[in-house]
């Protein structure tokens, strides 16, 4: 209770006028985003509609790999002595559970899409194989950050496994190219040079990875603010603690 | 004097903050997850290392290359030959081919699902069996219980020519 009522005296709300404004702005590049992936695009040749699981599937995918790339570079800065601010690990906890969150999304996406396409929900290729081990990897990265400790010493332990965890992605991305899989080769970022999607398919496969995009970056900035305050809320649960303890020395 | 009350400095017992209770009090649930991510992880391994390396044989290796050999269960990978594909009494029966190679396959789970249809790149979950026809003459049939139906990383809007939609299958990469 007491918790509740320091938070909320102190800081208030994690909003600006700025991350409304850009809220706004996801809000609408997502409402683009489903007016052209649901009605606007056409279907495919081959898959039909199930072609527009695309628009979800590639576009989580590519943030999430975003996500956990800024979770590497904001873990470098705080190892970094001369920038140790906990502010870079709020960042990388904050963007990795984003990108766990949107990693999720593509594993369900693709689930579905494999189904549709494949015939089977799952298979043990090395495309997923790899996705799904990238997604627990980062689960194991959120749950190194909650094992307790200093701020300090959660930033440190959480840092290292980011840089590790990292190194996963060229991996996946090449996976289809390095081992023989039943998912298909990158259509946009392969090794290739050629693109390989219709024109008005890649345009919302591009303006959702644009939109997926803000909303991740909307999401990181009220998350790490939410990550301040429970830092804070830490640091002043103590000091409470330390001014409790005084009193209860000066009347002995 | 007050003053010595002020600067008590005997050991006293060791109050638990409200920070040290709560780490204390996350540390479990997140041990329990990285438990739990452990378990997960190997799995995932076990199943890399075990299934998706090598996750098929192409139909020309079948019996030549090393893990592709005739006697045992095998996932194998071909393009749907055009004007194979029958279905009869829950079995589906067709042709695939790579790099030259031709291979029958009966599939007895009826219809394959997904987007299966002739000239897209399947792979076939089964073992070659020996099938005697009729007429006493004996083939060799890959017969398989799972389908997994390849997609191209090519993608073309589907329009009202039927014509070009029907070839657009056939004209994907294998």
């Amino acid at each position: 209770m007491r918790r509740t009522e320091i938070v909320s005296t102190n800081t208030g709300t994690t909003g600006t006028t700025f991350t409304r404004w850009f809220g706004l702005l996801a809000v609408v590049a997502l409402a683009l985003v489903a007016v052209f992936g649901l009605v606007l695009s056409p279907p495919d040749v081959v898959q039909g509609e199930s072609v527009r699981i695309l628009y979800l599937h590639v576009g989580t995918v590519w943030v999430a790999y975003l996500a956990f790339v800024v979770t590497a570079v904001s873990s470098a800065a705080y190892l970094w002595k001369r920038s140790s601010s906990l502010t870079w690990d709020r960042v990388a906890g904050a963007s990795a559970e984003i990108g766990v969150l949107y990693m999720g999304v593509t594993l369900l996406t693709g689930a579905l899409w494999g189904r549709l396409s494949w015939g089977t929900f799952w298979v043990w290729d090395a495309r997923v194989t790899t996705t799904a081990f990238m997604f627990i990897t980062y689960i194991g990265y959120l749950a190194v950050r909650g094992l307790g400790g200093s701020h300090r010493q959660r930033a440190r332990r959480s840092a290292v496994v980011a840089l590790l965890a990292v190194l996963e992605i060229p991996l996946v991305h090449f996976s289809v190219e390095l081992w023989r899989s039943v998912h298909q080769d990158a259509s946009v970022a392969g090794r290739t040079t050629d693109v390989t999607l219709d024109g008005l398919m890649l345009f919302t496969l591009l303006l959702s990875t644009v939109a997926f995009t803000l909303v991740y970056v909307w999401f990181v900035l009220h998350r790490q603010r939410v990550l301040a305050m429970e830092d804070a809320l830490d640091d002043r649960g103590l000091d409470y603690a330390l001014i409790e303890r005084r009193r209860e020395g000066a009347m002995r | 004097m007050g003053s010595d009350k002020s600067i008590e400095l005997s050991p006293r017992q060791v109050v638990p903050t409200a920070s040290r209770v709560r780490a204390r009090g996350r540390r479990w649930p997140a041990l329990a997850v990285l438990a739990l991510v452990f378990i997960g992880g190997g799995v995932v391994v076990t199943k890399f290392l075990s299934s998706a390396i090598d996750y098929y044989c192409n139909v020309d290796e079948v019996g030549v290359k090393d893990g592709c050999e005739a006697g045992r269960r095998l996932r194998v990978q071909g393009n749907v030959e055009e004007g194979t594909v029958a279905s009869a009494g829950g079995v589906t029966t067709f042709a695939i081919s790579f790099n030259g190679v031709e291979m029958v396959v009966r599939y007895v789970n009826g219809d394959p699902g997904g987007i299966f249809q002739e000239c897209v790149p399947v792979v076939v979950h089964g073992r070659l069996v020996d099938v005697t026809a009729a007429d006493g003459t004996v083939t060799l049939v890959f017969e398989g219980d799972h389908v997994d139906v390849k997609h191209s990383n090519e993608y073309a809007a589907a329009n009202d020519d039927r014509l070009d939609q029907a070839e657009a299958a056939c004209s994907l990469p294998a």
